[in-house]
């Protein structure tokens, strides 16, 4: 890779997770916005370009979202990955940063669902064949559930573990959608979605918005703050679309995606899995956090359900996986997942989680997942590792 | 099949319509690397000589789920499963039909291809398609 500057999130801000039908999505950007810019102690005429990520919210809602706040003429760049479309702008923020193009950048994530929809499986695109004939997101994961519950012997007892271990978390995360402990037995008499995934086991629908302030290194005692938060470094950090999952879709694993671009995030950093203490990953449903905690290399293959069953990644564990609550507890308001997983990391990392803070974490790992594709291992992929 | 010939059906250029439907995947003439659907050019070797070809008609069940809450225009429950094509390695989702949702779906059963009701129309009618059928 060419000498890149380094970068540094300089202010963070967000919103609940939750419903809020009456908020619109440039509403819910411009509080975490200005949030941002607040916490990182800027003049708002400092952002030098912006990245909105979203995916169902409409055209030019970057540009509506900070008109609202007087940031206008600068370069506004919608983006869109799916899922993984939040942290698909920060890495859009990173690399105009990196490269040397722009000092100060502004990257946030937004989406509300529940003006859209009110339950049920999240809509997709339907010129996709699959999708045209039954396809969605809760099937498409209950089948890798049941392969990888077969594979290597694992209960969907597990599976409801993984649930209360999240929903454990979220309780005392003020942010989280679902702060109500359960159990084992409630998460198993949940109605069924899709055999073995029952209610609980998917996330839910839900509105929310983040935002991230980020600033080349050598600007960090140039630019004006009236602030001194500690700067946060981005360590690595890659984004990949998804490839042929085994050339002609033998597998159809999207871990594969998470292992390669991790991979990759992991080389940029000069750190490994061992190296990592504290870690938001894609959740989606309960069964990814088993198989995307192997990708990252924090389990081995078939493995990540000891992680669960010897409760290694609760947030006082050998490694806290998901201290938020993660997507299944916390909320996974699709666009604003991805800055969401990385406000928390910056939050963790300063010791400011309030009532959840990971004991004197040094460096975080942010993982999204974004989307699904037949033959393919997912959309979009994004892995980012932060330091104090 | 006795339905009326002004059914709908969904992507009709995907299968054989006989009595013994197959599916129509897509192989390369240079490479011999066969995709579901036919892609524009072979994804291994970038040549753009795929031709239309037809699947076997039986395929393994890698995985299933038994969906029961869906979007709308999707009556549950139905079965939705990944089926291999092993020999030309490919993998294709789609709906699976058995007597018994319950008991009769096993992982690496065989499984053939048929046509079927896969969804609604905004009418109400039927909508047809290629789906998989569990092999007792």
């Amino acid at each position: 890779m060419a000498s890149l500057r380094d970068v540094y999130i300089i202010g963070v801000g967000q919103h609940p997770c939750g419903k809020f039908p009456t908020k619109a999505a440039h509403v819910l950007g411009r509080e975490v916005t200005w949030a941002a810019i607040k916490d990182a102690g800027i003049h708002p005429r400092d952002i030098e370009i912006a990245f909105c990520g979203h995916v169902y919210q409409g055209m030019g809602v970057g540009q509506r979202t900070l008109k609202d706040i007087g940031i206008v003429g600068q370069p506004v760049i919608n983006v869109e990955g799916a899922c993984g479309s939040g942290t698909l702008s920060f890495w859009e923020a990173w690399r105009s940063i990196a490269y040397g193009q722009n000092n100060l950048a502004l990257a946030w994530g937004v989406e509300n669902l529940s003006k859209i929809m009110s339950g049920g499986p999240l809509p997709l695109e339907e010129d996709d064949i699959e999708v045209a004939l039954g396809m969605s997101m809760p099937g498409l994961y209950a089948m890798r559930a049941r392969r990888y519950m077969d594979e290597y012997g694992v209960s969907a007892e597990t599976l409801a573990k993984v649930v209360v271990k999240s929903r454990k978390h979220a309780a005392m995360n003020p942010i989280a959608q679902f702060r109500k402990e359960t159990t084992v037995e409630q998460v198993m008499a949940d109605p069924m979605i899709a055999d073995p995934l029952t209610r609980s086991m998917c996330c839910p629908i839900g509105d929310s918005a983040a935002a991230t302030v980020l600033v080349g290194g050598d600007m960090l005692n140039k630019i004006k703050r009236d602030k001194d938060r500690l700067p946060i470094k981005v360590l690595g950090i890659a984004a990949q679309s998804g490839g042929y999952s085994s050339a002609t879709g033998l597998t159809c694993d999207p871990s594969e995606n998470v292992t390669r671009t991790s991979g990759m995030a992991y080389e940029h950093a000069g750190l490994g899995p061992k190296d990592i203490d504290i870690a938001e990953i894609h959740d989606a449903f309960a069964i990814a956090e088993l198989i995307v905690a192997e990708a990252l290399g924090f389990a081995k293959k078939g493995e990540g359900a000891t992680l669960i069953e010897e409760e290694k990644s609760n947030y006082d564990g050998d490694i806290a996986i998901n201290p938020s609550g993660g997507l299944l507890s916390r909320g996974h308001p699709v666009g604003a997942t991805g800055i969401l997983q990385t406000v928390e990391i910056v939050n963790q990392l300063r010791g400011e989680a309030t009532g959840y803070q990971v004991p004197n974490p040094k460096i975080g790992l942010i993982e999204t997942m974004g989307g699904a594709q037949p033959a393919m291992d997912g959309i979009t992929c994004v892995v980012s590792i932060l330091g104090k | 099949m006795s339905e009326p010939e002004d059914r709908k059906v969904l992507h009709a250029d995907l299968f054989t319509e006989d009595p013994e439907p197959r599916l129509i995947a897509g192989k390369s003439k240079s490479s011999g690397n066969w995709t579901f659907p036919a892609y524009l050019a072979d994804p291994v070797s970038f040549q753009d000589d795929v031709e239309p070809t037809l699947l076997p008609r039986r395929g393994i069940l890698h995985s299933f789920t038994i969906v029961r809450r869906s979007l709308p225009d999707f009556p549950v429950p139905f079965g939705l499963g990944l089926v291999d094509f092993p020999e030309q390695e490919v993998r294709v989702m789609a709906q699976v039909e058995a007597d018994d949702l319950e008991n009769d779906l096993k992982l690496e059963m065989e499984v053939e291809t048929i046509v079927g009701i896969v969804r609604k129309a905004k009418d109400g009618s039927d909508i047809y398609s290629y789906k998989f059928r569990a092999i007792k």
